[in-house]
């Protein structure tokens, strides 16, 4: 694409000479006798009448002479290489903006990281408050669940320690372990402490007010659903999302790990992040 | 009862009606005793051609009589319910896989069976 207007620069300039034009640029440094008027082109018939005058091309010897000097540089060709060299500039220059642009829209188009997780409050097994600070300048891995769980969630749990300590193994102390619940009725601190030293002594256990679980839930696009309508003590399974979720230690969403990675595959992703981060 | 045979009796039977009833969650070992005597109902279903044991109940009373009350003693009641529709699903399921795989489907690296049951 680019190479035409090059392509046209080299005929303009290679044509120049051949066109005759006598203005030279030399004119002008002075040597020029004020009887020559300032444009002396001679008409294209003219040129093309005779050998004989061909030969008198050139009026005076100097003039022949700063033709030798000047080479095929003419004013006309100097004007066709600024106009043409501006018009590259502006070319390429929006060509630059325009990939510029380009750019900003694909990084925007949804391939780049979704809005997940954000700040919360809940309280953790002990009692103690807890938000996204206590979170902040450690990888964190959040997973959702609830202790009346029939199936995956132990199962995820009993990979999720797995996880945790082949990670541990690798970069001591770089991921926390996160479980939040996602049925905050039944779940208190108590419960979540009993439940997870079962699983890892390392787990953070989060629970809250239905409201505060909620929020966490919407912040981290997690599904569940708990019964509309539930009779004091009634037994109910809650259905949810099952994703663990690898958080940076910004804060922000890294990767979502799901059923089908194995705990040592998702070590693995986990620890060449933790690595990715600590690289200049 | 070796788990709970210090308390007696009358405290394991507590705890086996809590759990059942849904009041406290199951530990490791009482999940375990379930999901046993589910992996065991099952499997007599499966050796008398049940697929659904909600719908053939006749039929699982004349086969599956005993695992089916061990079933319901081990595993708390809202437990029993998911894992028979569970069951259905699964079965479905895989008959639905086997069929794409006769079509020449691509099958995906995923995983949503229990780890327990192979």
């Amino acid at each position: 694409m680019a190479t035409a207007p090059m392509r046209a620069i080299f005929n303009a300039l290679s044509r120049a000479p051949s066109r005759q034009c006598t203005r030279l640029m030399s004119t002008t440094r002075g040597a020029q006798p004020a009887r020559r008027p300032t444009v002396s082109c001679l008409p294209d018939t003219q040129i093309h009448q005779s050998l004989g005058q061909r030969r008198y091309k050139y009026k005076t010897v100097e003039e022949a002479k700063s033709r030798y000097r000047s080479g095929p540089f003419s004013w006309k060709a100097g004007i066709l290489f600024i106009v043409a060299g501006a018009g590259l500039l502006w070319y390429f220059e929006s060509e630059k903006e325009r990939m510029r642009r380009q750019r900003i829209a694909e990084a925007n188009k949804g391939v780049g990281t979704p809005k997940v997780g954000g700040a919360f409050e809940l309280v953790d097994q002990d009692g103690k408050p807890f938000t996204e600070k206590n979170l902040k300048g450690k990888y964190s891995l959040v997973y959702f669940g609830f202790t009346h769980c029939p199936d995956i969630c132990p199962e995820e749990l009993d990979k999720m320690a797995k996880m945790f300590d082949l990670v541990q193994a690798d970069c001591p102390g770089a991921l926390v372990p996160v479980f939040v619940t996602c049925d905050p009725a039944r779940d208190g601190p108590k419960e979540l402490k009993e439940y997870l030293s079962e699983f890892h002594t390392g787990f953070v256990g989060l629970t809250g007010t239905f409201e505060q679980v909620k929020a966490m839930c919407k912040a981290y696009r997690v599904y569940f659903s708990t019964p509309s309508v539930v009779k004091p003590g009634q037994d109910y399974l809650v259905d949810h999302s099952i994703y663990f979720y690898l958080m940076d230690p910004q804060g922000d969403f890294v990767e979502a790990l799901g059923r089908q990675h194995s705990p040592e595959q998702a070590a693995r992703i986990i620890i060449q992040h933790v690595k990715d981060s600590k690289k200049p | 009862m070796g788990l709970f045979g210090f308390f007696g009796q009358s405290e394991a039977d507590k705890r086996a009606t809590e759990i059942r009833t849904g009041t406290v969650a199951p530990k490791r070992a009482e999940r375990q005793r379930c999901w046993e005597a589910r992996d065991g109902f099952f499997s007599c279903l499966d050796a008398h051609d049940i697929v659904d044991p909600v719908k053939e109940e006749k039929a699982v009373g004349r086969a599956c009589a005993k695992e089916n009350v061990k079933f319901e003693q081990d595993c708390a009641r809202e437990w029993v319910t998911y894992f028979k529709k569970w069951r259905v699903q699964d079965i479905q399921k895989r008959a639905r896989l086997e069929a794409l795989q006769a079509q020449g489907a691509t099958k995906m690296d995923v995983n949503s069976d229990f780890a327990a049951r192979k």
